[in-house]
């Protein structure tokens, strides 16, 4: 079965996962500069 | 294992590739976009006066998404990996994690302005783009597409509208080209304009919100100009597709009873189908922020979470702004004549002109933002 995760959604999962990460220093602060 | 089944396994392998091949060339262009930043940003002088640092990641990032789009279409390969462009999902997942760099009374402040301009803007210049239009003669489809993509937030307005009216795809491909192709100037032209102008950075942030066409050429306007006009052009342009449901609905229930002249009615469920939902997650990484679950951002070293979070964001936008340029397709406005494009850009000039004014009323006087 293919579920399809709506857009919207799936950016506001990601960025939730990637803050996560950082917060609990799983990715090091100096790990990505701009 | 059938035949059709091999097939199937073998299309979404082959659709998972496509996705990775184009992610990467997406990733490696964003790398090139900020290393010609990095370079160019150290010059005093580019000529004429011009510090480098006036020329920001968003126009790097666009112009080689743009020179990409066409090297992959001279060479016959854009088709394979572009379901790896994604501006919307990079650009969203960017909007959420710069909600974590901003606190909540910011965004109720802003807030409050952006909605009274949210409804006088996307009210005034829909009407005006839908009466414009009957007077050039475009099909109500159009017109109806056409108005939502230029009143509210460009392509994904543009697609809500679309879905409401039924309007044909041709007609989508159109306007979505016409969205990326004026709002990719207006991108630099607007930041330019407002320092001629001397505007404050909220009022012009809230100007950005108000005139530029697409989500991502706001929040580009804004990066180019400041970190606070980033910030409110950001909560202007999220508070103005907020209504994106609401005029789906408007549009579904006008073309079914007055157009089609049918008895039944469609479902408001509409309007939250058409939600922007990662509004949501922008809002609730804000509340984080301001509670102090998530830390504020270190000036300097050592370094601390909100700093790779605010680096996360810029790199988002960065991809985001890439694939800005790398989805420009200009195929579709060939077919459809000059009429629709003439009355784009009369919309679009009374967008900004009235933008202009509204902003400096709102953000400048009635609601100054306290940042």
């Amino acid at each position: 079965m293919k579920v399809k995760i709506n857009e919207d959604w799936l950016a506001t999962i990601i960025a939730f996962v990637l803050m996560i990460l950082a917060i609990l220093n799983i990715l090091p602060p100096t790990l990505l500069k701009f | 294992m059938t035949t059709s089944t091999i097939k199937q396994e073998n299309k979404t392998s082959s659709t998972w590739l496509n996705f990775v091949v184009g992610l990467v060339i997406v990733v490696l262009l964003a790398i090139l976009a900020h290393s010609l930043k990095n370079w160019v940003y150290g010059i005093k002088d580019i000529g004429g006066g011009i510090p480098g640092k006036v020329l920001e990641y968003p126009l790097w990032a666009a112009l080689v998404g743009l020179i990409a789009n066409f090297v992959l279409k001279t060479i016959n390969f854009y088709e394979y990996p572009k379901t790896g462009f994604r501006t919307e999902l990079f650009l969203k997942i960017g909007l959420v994690l710069l909600g974590a760099t901003i606190s909540f009374k910011v965004i109720v402040t802003a807030a409050a302005g952006a909605i009274i301009q949210a409804l006088i803007m996307v009210t005034a210049v829909y009407f005006f783009s839908w009466w414009l239009g009957g007077k050039f003669g475009l099909p109500d489809t159009l017109r109806a597409v056409m108005s939502t993509a230029v009143s509210i937030c460009g392509v994904s307005a543009a697609i809500a509208a679309a879905g409401s009216v039924l309007a044909k795809k041709e007609e989508i491909t159109y306007i979505t080209a016409l969205v990326i192709i004026t709002a990719l100037p207006l991108m630099i032209i607007a930041p330019l304009l407002a320092g001629a102008m001397h505007m404050p950075e909220p009022v012009a942030g809230a100007w950005f919100g108000g005139n530029v066409d697409t989500t991502a050429a706001v929040v580009g306007a804004g990066t180019i100009y400041g970190e606070t006009a980033q910030q409110i052009a950001s909560i202007v342009k999220q508070t103005q597709n907020v209504l994106i449901g609401v005029v789906a609905f408007l549009l579904a229930l006008y073309f079914t009873t007055v157009v089609e002249g049918k008895k039944e009615k469609p479902s408001a469920a509409i309007i939250w189908q058409r939600f922007p939902k990662f509004v949501l997650g922008f809002i609730i990484a804000s509340i984080l922020f301001s509670i102090g679950w998530i830390p504020a951002a270190a000036k300097e070293a050592p370094f601390n979470a909100a700093n790779l979070i605010a680096a996360m964001k810029d790199w988002a936008f960065c991809l985001a702004f890439v694939c800005m340029g790398l989805e420009l397709s200009v195929s579709g406005i060939k077919k459809m004549g000059w009429s629709p494009v003439i009355v784009y850009l009369i919309v679009t000039v009374f967008n900004t002109v009235l933008a202009l004014g509204v902003s400096w009323l709102i953000f400048g006087w009635l609601f100054p933002a306290s940042l």
